[in-house]
């Protein structure tokens, strides 16, 4: 790791142009993508600056073909990613289940919009389930990585990059619209992971070495056993090592607000108003979403007496709460279905109703 | 400190442009911003708004209930906004194009002929910058260098021969008093 960064001056950016400088920064040499609002400024961003760098644009002719480029990419160990949203992301669940199991460092910048279906162009977290439990076959997992800030799109889009080749497996960063479009100062500091070495797998052409094959197709059940555990057990590891959340006021609190992403900005002011009106609240947010903090929030469920998840869909992360809460406690719902998220006055409202 | 800022208008009118460079400003004088659009099936002659949100601390919400400062450059926005702010709060309008009506007596209006002036200036599309100008001699939150080195951010290298005519519009609007008597 890099301890210090150079220090850059802020800039005035929107979330989907700090997501493409960010993976710029990240080394990223591929970009292939279709433009969908609400995250079109990235392949916009990145088909002027790839070119400058000499690095691959393709502005590909569906979603299902730059899903593909990618794991072509990823293959031999290059840093790709693709950028979509909602509706075009269902195209891509095929090439994720399969690049789960070829175990390629795929990075999909996934900006959520109101659905199902067309929906609208709206900020939604309704691909909650999307990318955590995904659309693909099988069984796999997704590292799924939520920001809530501008800056922090640019932060975890440099982790996904270093989680996706760390652990060979493709990585989601789950924005939505609101983080797409609007505009915060962010510093982009310098990548502060270190390179992985992919020279073990990747397919960089045999000279001098036996051919490698990338597939998923395991013929005898018992391989197919094989590396099922295989894969789990490196699922039980990122679990260990890679679960991330930030939580305020979670000690002494008789009721928890869960909420993830651009929503909570509003209900961490939520949780504030409560304190001040008397309503012992506290404030957890799961920033990485696979890995879920259910270990923590297990913790928590038996120091608080309720817990309640906000979200801009209609209700989809609270099944993950309740898995971790395990019955001990209620889990509530606050929610809007497609939008802004709900004023914090308006949450505060409806947790008086709740509690 | 929180405030928040709504400019809304005709698409085409600069309101974007417009929040852009504040929240520029804003991240200049070292405060935490956030600027966000309404995007949608929004084109040129349709309504167009921004809010910005400057604070001292974390910016609170994304989506705030009332307003600080709105700048209702056409009159579909002055209607629309109207409600929205804050008792206290400021109400600013191009009088060029919104009629002058006080229908809430809780807040404070400055009408400015904001079109008039920047067509005078020689260049309508300045209307956007001149209103930052009264924008920011109203709220007292942003300074004039901290709008003007924004500008020279904001503009991208292909319409920098436009600096000195927004800076200029943009002390235009600074300089217009329009403050109600005791303000």
């Amino acid at each position: 790791m890099i301890a210090e960064a150079p220090s850059s001056k802020k800039i005035l950016t929107k979330g989907n142009y700090a997501i493409a400088q960010a993976a710029i920064n990240a080394g990223c040499e591929c970009y292939f993508g279709y433009p969908i609002t609400p995250q079109s400024e990235i392949g916009e961003f990145m088909s002027g600056k790839m070119q400058e760098l000499g690095r691959a644009y393709v502005s590909a002719e569906s979603e299902l073909a730059a899903m593909n480029m990618v794991i072509g990419a990823c293959s031999t160990g290059a840093k790709a990613m693709t950028s979509s949203s909602s509706c075009a992301v269902s195209l891509m669940q095929e090439a994720l289940s399969y690049a789960t199991s070829d175990e390629l460092p795929v990075v999909l910048i996934s900006v959520m919009r109101g659905g199902p279906g067309l929906g609208n162009i709206y900020p939604s977290q309704g691909d909650y389930f999307q990318a955590t439990k995904g659309g693909g076959n099988g069984d796999y997992r997704l590292i799924v990585l939520a920001p809530s800030t501008v800056q922090e799109c640019v932060d975890l889009t440099y982790k996904a990059f270093y989680l996706a080749h760390k652990y060979k497996n493709p990585t989601v960063l789950l924005a939505d619209g609101l983080l797409g479009q609007m505009m915060e100062p962010v510093e982009f500091k310098e990548y502060p992971y270190p390179e992985i070495d992919n020279s073990s797998w990747a397919l960089t052409g045999a000279k001098g070495r036996d051919g490698r094959v990338i597939r998923s197709y395991a013929p005898l059940a018992e391989n197919q056993c094989v590396f099922l555990e295989k894969l789990f057990a490196k699922y039980k590891a990122i679990e260990e090592n890679e679960t991330e959340w930030e939580e305020i006021g979670t000690e002494d609190a008789d009721v928890i607000l869960v909420s993830f992403g651009s929503t909570s900005r509003n209900v961490k002011t939520a949780m504030k108003l409560c304190r001040e009106k008397g309503i012992k609240a506290g404030f957890f947010r799961p920033i990485t979403l696979f890995p879920f903090p259910s270990k923590r929030l297990s913790e928590l469920a038996s120091k608080t007496k309720k817990m309640i998840s906000v979200e801009v869909n209609m209700g989809q992360m609270i099944n993950d709460v309740r898995l971790a809460v395990n019955g001990k406690i209620p889990v509530e719902l606050i929610n809007k279905p497609v939008g802004a998220p709900p004023a914090p006055e308006e949450i505060v409202t409806r947790i008086e109703e709740l509690i | 400190m929180e405030k928040n800022f709504i400019i809304a208008g005709f698409g085409g009118q600069g309101v974007l442009l417009a929040g852009e460079v504040l929240a520029t400003a804003f991240m200049l004088a070292g405060k935490k911003v956030t600027w966000y659009p309404s995007y949608g099936a929004e084109m040129r002659g349709g309504t167009v708004n921004c809010e910005v949100v400057a604070s001292d601390e974390e910016v609170s919400a994304v989506n705030k209930l009332n307003t600080d400062f709105i700048v209702a450059l056409n009159q579909a926005s002055f209607d629309r906004f109207l409600k929205k702010i804050k008792k206290g709060g400021v109400m600013i309008a191009n009088s060029s194009l919104v009629k002058e009506l006080k229908s809430r007596a809780d807040i404070d209006y400055l009408f400015s002929p904001i079109t008039k002036l920047a067509e005078e200036l020689g260049n309508i599309k300045m209307a956007n910058i001149l209103a930052l100008g009264v924008l920011a001699k109203a709220s007292k939150m942003v300074s004039l260098d901290n709008l003007i080195e924004a500008l020279d951010r904001v503009l991208p290298p292909h319409r920098k021969n436009l600096l000195p005519l927004n800076i200029k519009a943009l002390k235009i609007g600074y300089e217009y008093d329009l403050l109600p008597a005791g303000a």
